[in-house]
């Protein structure tokens, strides 16, 4: 549904009294994201996955590379002619509390974009009623005890549930979720994963989800595209359930060794791979972007930057000159 | 679901702000105090004069009396009740600060809110003409428009006040625009294709409301002050009765700092003024309460 | 000053915040139990009490909040409760160090880490601040840092997880042995925190220390703590070791708890979230068990009875349906 080719966005840091300083955020990162499919993206805080979230969503404009929605390039049209499309994907926010107005109920959030949608379309005032109790309906809420409230007054995953019902009113094709899930309670979250899944299946909306936690990610459908991304650079991508069974990458291998084993639950993988720490912040032009902290690393690392690639044999792509597959992830105990 | 029910909700929702409204204000005793001093200048602003006839009648044999029974600020040099002398004359003052407090706020807001939302060279450029005006020097300014323009109605008066006292509110509110406009539910609103007038109108300024609120009062406090100590000056004819006037006269004609007689002409505007102050300073404690939901709720 | 790492014991503490309903119970009638040398996670969601708890280790319980029942005995201070004014300051820090939450965000941003390094020793009345400071630099390059450099700077100029190393630095630096850590990896991602759990893990063994580690991530939990404590609505309705609690937990909560963590591997559907939300300081039921409204096991002494912790062995459990089914 929407594609990206070799996108890359470079911030201008101000703040330094000498001359500003760039920061690449993003390096020429490839994209695909079908009609109705889910794709995760993954990472450290900081390596560009939630700029590319929202550059997706249209919330920013990126410098360099390509984006096509349902097959018409953004670049052909102009500024004001993307915005129908991009308005398309809607963007959920991290924090429900702040992507709610706190001075409006949820009947007044609900009513402004509902209101505009019956004036585009033709509708009445019973239709925006209607369609406000569907929506939040759709989202697992009850209506007629939510819409009279303000947002303090309701729990994290209410709130949430009200900003993707938010967006929903618009008929969406796609749901931009940034670390939707990470401000609210562990016993609850899965409430939300499931209802992402939920209009997936039931409305054919496409899910991107972006997180730094990857167990996560595989709730929001096992038919889901994992992208691993460090500094900028997409290093493994592949379908989620293959990535975490046989991560190639050394990042993405580091990344599934730090998540907590659960002690007497589940024991600690095969091969954990613990990345060197550095204090170094910088980036060298060339060579590896990992190599820096990869334990693996070798001279030829340093020299060239390598690219996505294909792995033998299976649908899964790596950018690493020494990949090699390793078992890093807890397995649970009794269960093999 | 249907009208019905949306029209129930709105209704209800407009009278359970009032009953907020009532409940923030009974919480502290110091609030409803105020709004009752408010209250008060208000019908003596409007209603007042009504009760006295145009020209207050001049007691020959009782001038510069000290406060009595009869007059409970005594007299001033004319021989006229002080106390309904401050009456007579709160409603020039009130007048102009109402006239001020609406400039200060449409014009401060608009250009905030322009300011804030737009940025870039709009910014700037707004930004720096409101610097200039900040940097004039009201009172002085004020001083020299004297010599050339009299003042005489409280509209007028209040007029040039809130030309010049906007600069405070639009900082305010051009600061808060900058942050809000940051917020996820500004960017969800321009996400979902909302008009750039339903944004500003229904979600940033609810949420600047007492923001606003409370930097207009504070700059008709200003100019309450303004037009009294320019009265208290003498720059400006004694054709316009007023609390400034009364002062005037009180320290230049009638002595009042020498001898005593002549105190309650003195004390009875300056209690005015510090009154409507203290009312609008209590009012203001409660704005904040007021204007959040979280808070008025509770 | 050699220090024997100390044993905390609570007891029947009851921590109450004054509301506009009356004073409401955070934390209601809980017992706690820190073996000397152990460390000790208490595991809880929004509204659970266990930073109050936490607090109140220090007697830090600010009003509207104020202990209201109970006991604190820590060994070689004797009951916190009771402490106050220079007492209680000396307690603190020179006997519990505290890390608080997001002590990435509570360094002063206007003075260098070792300016406040050296203010924390003047408050104390430490004499010999070069040896402070000499402590410091080694506990900073214990951690992996280049201690003088940090000392040198200002808080921007750290990352998140070297604020966390100044902070857990700051707390040990006068020689603390027990030592708090309030929700210590929030906001860092996830090499970052496992890097700091491995530290806080080692400098435990090495100091000997008595730890207590308060979070709502269970993951956290699992890779630090000996012994696990479950905080539900105030109360602790499961405590025991760690791995025994993950395991094979016994209360509905903390089987629910465990059952909607998403996990890596595994069927994704066999993963539920818990229904309904947890409870906020006005919603917590005052009478009955505080979990009853989103347990499948509820019964109708829940309702009116409030259970009991009663011991398994090294477990306790605070549960009717399974105080029932052990008598069975």
């Amino acid at each position: 549904m929407i594609t990206g080719t070799g996108i890359t966005k470079t911030f201008k840091q101000r703040g330094s009294v000498l001359a500003a300083r760039e920061v690449q955020a993003l390096r020429g990162v490839d994209f695909a994201i079908p009609k109705g499919g889910a794709a995760s993206f993954i990472g450290e805080s900081g390596c560009g996955k939630t700029t590319l979230g929202r550059i997706i969503a249209g919330l920013e404009a990126h410098d360099g590379g390509e984006i096509s929605i349902d097959g018409t390039a953004m670049s052909s049209l102009k500024p004001k002619a993307r915005q129908p499309h991009f308005r398309r994907i809607q963007m959920i926010h991290q924090d429900p509390y702040s992507a709610l107005n706190p001075t409006r109920t949820v009947h007044q959030t609900l009513n402004a974009p509902l209101t505009l949608r019956a004036k585009q379309t033709g509708r009445s005032k019973a239709w925006i009623e209607e369609r406000a109790a569907e929506v939040l309906n759709l989202v697992g809420l009850d209506a007629g005890s939510v819409l009279g409230r303000y947002p303090h007054q309701l729990s994290g995953g209410m709130r949430q549930r009200v900003v993707i019902a938010r967006a929903l009113t618009v008929d969406p094709d796609m749901l931009v979720a940034d670390e939707a899930t990470s401000m609210i309670d562990v016993s609850l979250r899965l409430g939300i994963l499931g209802l992402l899944k939920d209009l997936r299946e039931r409305l054919g909306v496409s899910v991107l989800f972006i997180t730094h936690d990857v167990a996560t990610a595989r709730y929001i459908g096992d038919d889901g595209e994992l992208y691993v991304i460090y500094r900028g650079q997409v290093v493994e991508r592949g379908p989620v359930d293959t990535i975490i069974a046989d991560p190639v990458h050394p990042y993405t291998q580091s990344l599934l060794s730090a998540i907590p084993v659960l002690h007497g639950l589940e024991r600690p993988g095969d091969d954990p791979v613990t990345p060197t720490e550095t204090l170094d912040d910088s980036v060298q032009d060339e060579g590896c972007l990992f190599a820096r902290r990869c334990p693996f690393r070798t001279d030829a690392c340093t020299a060239k930057r390598p690219l996505l690639q294909l792995t033998e044999g299976i649908p899964q792509e790596h950018a690493c000159i020494h990949p090699r597959r390793r078992s890093v992830v807890a397995q649970p105990i009794g269960q093999e | 679901m249907s009208a019905v029910v949306l029209q129930s909700t709105t209704a209800t929702m407009r009278r359970n702000f009032w009953s907020g409204v009532w409940r923030v204000l009974k919480r502290k005793p110091s609030r409803m105090a105020g709004v009752v001093i408010i209250a008060g200048f208000a019908f003596m602003g409007v209603f007042g004069p009504m009760f006295f006839p145009d020209q207050l009648p001049g007691n020959p044999d009782a001038i510069t009396q000290p406060p009595s029974w009869a007059h409970w600020f005594g007299t001033d040099p004319q021989g006229r009740d002080v106390l309904a002398l401050v009456i007579t004359g709160s409603r020039y003052v009130l007048l102009s600060a109402a006239v001020t407090a609406v400039i200060t706020i449409v014009i401060g807001t608009a250009l905030g809110l322009f300011s804030g939302f737009k940025r870039g060279r709009w910014d700037a450029v707004l930004m720096r003409i409101t610097d200039m005006k900040l940097t004039i020097p009201g009172l002085p300014l004020l001083l020299v428009l004297a010599t050339v323009w009299k003042f005489s109605s409280a509209v007028q008066m209040g007029l040039v006040l809130g030309l010049l006292g906007w600069g405070g509110v639009a900082r305010a509110v051009r600061a808060q625009t900058l942050s809000l406009r940051e917020r996820g539910f500004i960017e969800a609103a321009r996400g979902l294709g909302l008009p750039t007038t339903h944004i500003i109108g229904k979600e940033l300024l609810p949420s600047m409301a007492p923001y606003i609120a409370m930097n207009t009062l504070i700059s008709v406090t200003g100019a309450v002050y303004s037009q009294v100590g320019l009265f208290f000056l003498g720059v400006l004819p004694y054709e316009s009765d007023n609390w400034g006037v009364m002062l005037n006269l009180a320290v230049f004609q009638a002595g009042a700092m020498i001898q005593p007689y002549a105190l309650g002409y003195l004390l009875a505007p300056l209690l005015a003024i510090l009154l409507l102050t203290l009312g609008i300073v209590l009012v203001v404690d409660a704005m904040d309460e007021i204007f959040n939901p979280r808070l008025r709720e509770e | 000053m050699a220090q024997q790492a100390p044993g905390v014991r609570i007891d029947g503490l009851t921590v109450v915040y004054k509301t506009p309903a009356g004073e409401l119970p955070a934390v209601r009638n809980v017992s706690l139990e820190l073996a000397s040398g152990t460390i000790t996670g208490v595991v809880g969601e929004s509204g659970s009490g266990k930073s109050t708890l936490a607090l109140s280790l220090l007697n830090a319980v600010q009003p509207p909040g104020r202990i209201s029942q109970g006991t604190v005995q820590i060994d070689g201070l004797g009951d916190v409760v009771g402490l106050r004014g220079n007492d209680l300051r000396k307690a603190r820090g020179a006997h519990i160090g505290y890390v608080f939450q997001a002590a990435q965000n509570s360094l002063n941003p206007l003075k260098t880490v070792g300016k406040q390094l050296l203010d924390l020793g003047r408050s104390h009345e430490v004499e010999d601040l070069p040896a402070l400071v000499r402590e410091a630099k080694e506990l900073l390059g214990r951690m992996g840092l280049d201690g003088a450099r940090v000392l040198d700077s200002h808080q921007h100029e750290l990352s998140g997880g070297m604020r966390q190393r100044v902070g857990i630095m700051l707390a040990l630096v006068l020689n603390a042995h027990l030592v708090v850590l309030d929700e210590p990896t929030t906001a860092l991602d996830m090499i970052t925190q496992a890097n700091i759990l491995k530290i806080v893990r080692e400098v435990h063994a090495e100091r000997g220390l008595t730890t207590l580690v308060i979070t709502h991530d269970i993951g956290v939990v699992a890779e630090v703590a000996d012994r696990l404590a479950v905080m539900y609505g105030g109360r602790i309705v499961e405590q025991g070791p760690t791995r025994e609690v993950l395991g094979a937990p016994s209360h509905p909560y903390t089987k629910g708890l465990i059952r909607a963590i998403p996990r890596l591997l595994g069927d994704i559907d066999e993963a539920q979230a818990l229904p309904g939300r947890p409870p906020t300081l006005t919603t917590v039921p005052k009478e009955g068990c505080v979990f009853r409204e989103r347990c499948a096991l509820r019964m109708d002494v829940c309702d009116t009875v409030d259970p009991e912790a009663v011991a398994h062995d090294s477990r306790i459990v605070a549960c009717h349906a399974v105080t029932v089914k052990e008598h069975a």
